[in-house]
């Protein structure tokens, strides 16, 4: 066994030991190792682990005896599944049709001024993350954000920027 | 056997058998119809569209390679929109990575080459989306270059058809998918890569090859897999 | 269970229902939700335990009434008095004045921007052009309770169904009522259902399409939330017709809100015996399941759901064959939209010649829309098939924003396109907004004032096109992405007569040869952008500078 195998081993020893990993063994469990659930499986994971670690998508593929280049395939086409931990605080910009012809472009342009990141980046120091919805379904209140899941609606980049701001608690 | 009935192909009339398809029937009977993602034996996914024909009655181009012969068929395989989207087929292909023949391994030896002749392609019209992309070579004897990839998934199907083993998926979606070996990693690291050289042979462009074949210089054994499917298809 | 049974049941609760003087509908969808309606709810809840009034008022949750824009909505019944924007602050003058009082509280009043404060409002201005069948118990009941479905009539169509009609009558009634499917294609229901009963298979799937991914377009969802039996009746209803054993409910993982009261009506329905083993004491047996998207637009296209469903990547295959003959794990499967699903007990219930009254000849019955962009009155909306554009926006949406001028409506979403003003006058319904360039879609509708740069709009979907093009064929895979870097060319003045020759010859290409329906559609809203608007490009072209921020 090489070096890189034995760290890798390392992490699934790790994930073992997480208090998590017991809920996702049920959650397989309970829908019988069957492999068309691998979707809804890995819908359960992001919830209990707030995004997909590799060690987690590892054990997923193997109890449900599926090849690793199907699983991680079925991941990376999904917008829902994220490889990446999330920041600590996250504002999700809807930019469906309406929020768009209602300006969530700027939003998302002083969100970059003020804190120079783009959607799905997160700040250095991790502490904030940006990311954008393709349509929230709640048009009728366009442009609409989500600020660690606190809707805002009808948002205007002037009293937007000091909602952020006091959630996120001062520059970053 | 069930009995044959007829159908028509640019205005012959053939003779065909349920469960054919119509690119089967084209093939047998001479008639000329390009193919990139087919491949003899694999699973057919009409992919590439390379292989679109008319059928009277529906308004949408189909995929030979997919469609079945049914009674009263009348089809047209080479008509003027279908060449000129076969030819913009090419050229996207051409616009899509970095394809330069005068230093692939596959130069001369190449299914995109030869289609670009045969249907016309010498300059590119269309704006390039080209994104420089990595080269793995961390497989002892076989090289991946995306760049040269056309993504027309032959050796993700060999692999998980014939071989059995599954190493090659997709990830990602749009114009940013890309093959990937076990969980996106270097093909070397792969554990279930048999190392069996399947998807070198079937490689139609010059994205896989073996580390012993250099500049234009390379072999790829089409006929070898095509006759292993055959072979084993007849024995179950 | 017999009809007498469900009859008396639905009475038995209805007189139940009876001892309360008064119903607070407080809305709690997801248009509500986001202006603060759960708390609100809470408030008048609490307010009429603090009243002592629990025995006469009943405070329901219920689904969307339409008026998203001026939420939270509350709603007096039997008055039928609506109040906009309340808030936890003046909730308790609902109660206080209102309902002790018995005199409605005037400044809170829906639409009090008319002269006179509407008291009885829900008849009028916004509501006189629709038709609700889909949308008839939304709003109007508690889409938690059994009990307030089954009151409403809920269930009898299925009893009548399962008691008294074969499945070729069944088919035969939906053919008759000529309803189209409202995913957006408009096929015939009927027919589709027919292919599906004349297979033999031994084991047959029912798929309710609740993958709503077009950007602006919220209709299913509040289906779901505000009476989410009636979409499972249809489905019982289709599976009892075509054969089929199991049923599977495709919902994007973005509508959380819509999910709980989906799994609570399924649980509630098997308790009840409409789902399981023996339905309503005979033999048929059905049972549903919910599937959890998550995030991919083409999984709308019914090969692709296919694939999600079994949880792989969500790419199409070519059809032939189709769902139909060969769908989920190979066996024939029957896939349609959640709001064709909604339509179906009502047309069993009054019959086929009763749906086609309403609408035109070839697109029968009524189409939900949610209307968005820069109306006035934003939200959910019902109207019947064949009423002009002109009615929707200046009738039901109470006119352009800012008293603007109309520029634009939006269809279809991405695979729709933009009708410019002077088609306003024509009839909303399958064939005319083809002809338009356009589709009906699956009712989003966005409007646009001349404020609006139709490059950019025509850009914005173009990305959306192209970065939800699954690619797997050639043509959407390369071609959204030229199109666009082309379109972002143009939108940023560096583009040239000749870049939008190619744009246009591009836009044909993808239209014809791509494999599904998302590629085959993605130039829509560039083509028909420049079909009636080709100033605007031109006007990019010409001026060569023009400072932009860079799209998201």
């Amino acid at each position: 066994m090489t070096k890189k195998d034995n760290q890798k081993d390392e992490a699934m020893q790790q994930l073992m030991k997480d208090p998590r990993f017991k809920l996702l063994t049920a959650v397989i469990k309970k829908n019988q190792n069957q492999s068309d659930t691998l979707i809804q499986i890995l819908h359960q994971a992001q919830n209990l682990f707030g995004y997909l670690p590799m060690p987690v998508i590892k054990y997923i593929a193997e109890a449900l005896s599926l090849p690793p280049s199907q699983v991680y395939g079925v991941v990376t086409f999904y917008n829902f599944f994220s490889l990446k931990q999330k920041g600590e605080h996250t504002c999700l910009v809807c930019t469906g049709t309406a929020c768009y012809v209602k300006g969530a472009e700027k939003i998302l342009a002083a969100i970059h001024e003020k804190y120079g990141i783009k959607p799905d980046e997160t700040t250095q120091d991790n502490k904030f993350g940006l990311q954008i919805a393709r349509c929230l379904g709640a048009c009728g209140l366009a442009p609409v954000a989500v600020v660690d899941n606190e809707v805002v609606s009808k948002v205007r980049v002037e009293d937007f920027m000091p909602i952020l701001e006091k959630k996120i608690g001062g520059k970053p | 056997m069930k009995p044959p009935f007829p159908i028509e192909i640019d205005g012959k009339v053939i003779q065909v058998t349920e469960g054919q398809t119509v690119l089967e029937v084209c093939q047998a009977n001479g008639i000329d119809i390009p193919v990139m993602c087919h491949f003899e034996g694999l699973p057919d996914v009409g992919a590439c569209r390379l292989c679109l024909v008319e059928l009277k009655g529906v308004p949408k181009l189909l995929p030979a390679c997919t469609l079945r012969v049914a009674p009263n068929q009348v089809i047209n395989t080479q008509t003027e929109k279908i060449k000129k989207y076969r030819k913009m087929i090419v050229e996207a292909l051409f616009c899509e990575r970095d394809h330069v023949c005068a230093i692939c391994v596959a130069n001369g030896n190449c299914e995109l080459q030869d289609l670009a002749k045969k249907v016309g392609v010498d300059h590119m019209r269309f704006p390039d989306i080209l994104q420089p992309l990595e080269l793995d070579a961390s497989h002892p004897y076989f090289v991946i270059d995306h760049n040269r990839c056309i993504m027309c998934t032959r050796c993700v199907r060999v692999c998980a058809e014939v071989e059995g083993a599954h190493n090659f998926d997709i990830k990602n979606r749009s114009y940013k998918v890309r093959i990937i070996s076990d969980f996106n990693q270097p093909w070397g690291e792969s554990k279930t890569c048999t190392s069996c050289g399947k998807c070198v042979a079937v490689c139609p462009v010059g994205a896989l090859w073996s580390k012993s074949s250099y500049q234009g210089k390379i072999e790829k054994k089409k006929e070898a897999i095509c006759d292993l499917i055959r072979k084993r298809k007849v024995n179950v | 269970m017999s009809r007498e049974d469900l009859k008396q049941m639905a009475q038995r609760i209805q007189d139940d229902k009876k001892k309360y003087a008064y119903t607070i509908f407080a809305c709690n969808a997801s248009g509500c939700i986001p202006s603060g309606s759960e708390a609100v709810f809470e408030a008048l809840k609490n307010c009429v335990k603090d009243r002592k009034l629990e025995d006469q008022v009943r405070v329901v949750s219920c689904g969307c009434m339409g008026i998203c824009a001026q939420g939270p909505i509350v709603r007096v019944d039997p008055d039928q008095s609506i109040y906009q924007k309340v808030t936890v602050e003046n909730a308790h003058r609902i109660i206080d004045e209102h309902i002790i009082g018995k005199t409605p509280v005037k400044d809170m009043l829906l639409f009090s921007h008319e002269k006179e404060p509407l008291i009885n409002s829900f008849e009028e201005t916004f509501f006189k052009k629709q038709k609700r069948v889909v949308l008839r118990n939304c709003g109007r009941i508690d889409p938690q309770s059994i009990d307030d479905y089954i009151a409403e009539g809920g269930y009898q169509a299925l009893e009548k169904v399962l008691k008294r009609m074969g499945p070729e009558e069944v088919i035969a009634e939906v053919k008759h009522s000529r309803l189209r499917g409202r995913g957006g294609a408009g096929y015939p229901t009927g027919l589709k259902w027919e292919v599906v009963y004349k297979y033999v298979s031994d084991k047959k799937f029912v798929v309710c399409n609740a993958d709503e991914g077009d950007p602006g377009a919220f209709m299913d969802r509040s289906v779901i939330e505000g009476d989410p039996h009636r979409v499972l009746e249809g489905m019982i209803i289709a599976a009892y017709a075509v054969g089929a054993q199991k049923g599977y409910v495709y919902i994007r993982g973005e509508y959380a809100t819509a999910i709980k009261p989906l799994e609570t009506a399924i649980k509630q329905a098997k308790k009840n015996g409409f789902l399981g083993e023996t339905i309503m004491g005979t033999t048929f047996k059905f049972d549903i399941e919910i599937r959890i998207g998550a995030g991919a637009f083409v999984c709308g296209e019914q090969t692709a759901l296919i694939a999600s469903i079994e949880g792989r990547r969500g790419t199409p295959r070519p059809r032939p064959p189709y769902p139909a003959e060969k769908g989920l794990w190979g066996y024939p499967t029957l896939i349609n939209n959640v709001e064709t699903f909604a339509n179906i007990s009502a047309i069993i219930v009054h019959g086929g010649e009763w749906f086609c009254e309403t609408g035109t000849t070839k697109s029968t019955g009524t189409k939900v829309f949610s209307l968005a962009g820069k109306v006035k009155n934003t939200g959910l909306i019902e109207v019947p098939m064949g009423i002009s554009l002109r009615e929707i926006v200046y009738d039901i949406g109470g006119g352009i924003l800012d008293d603007r001028e109309f520029k634009a409506a939006q269809t279809g979403g991405p695979s729709g396109g933009c009708i410019s003003k002077e088609y306003l006058d024509r009839p909303v319904d399958y064939e005319s907004l083809v002809e338009l360039g356009s589709i009906m879609g699956s009712g989003g509708l966005i409007v646009m004032d001349d404020t609006s740069d139709m490059v950019d709009v025509a850009r914005f979907f173009m990305e959306f096109c192209m970065d939800e093009s699954c690619g797997k064929c050639v043509p959407c895979r390369v071609g959204t992405k030229q199109m666009f870097d082309l379109l972002n060319k143009i939108y940023i003045g560096r583009g040239t007569m000749a870049d939008l020759k190619v744009l246009e010859e591009l836009a044909i290409f993808v239209k014809e040869a791509s494999l599904c329906g998302l590629g085959m559609s993605a130039p829509n809203p560039l083509l028909s952008s420049l079909r009636f608007f080709k100033e605007d490009f031109l006007q990019h072209i010409q001026r060569n500078e023009k400072v932009v921020k860079p799209l998201i």
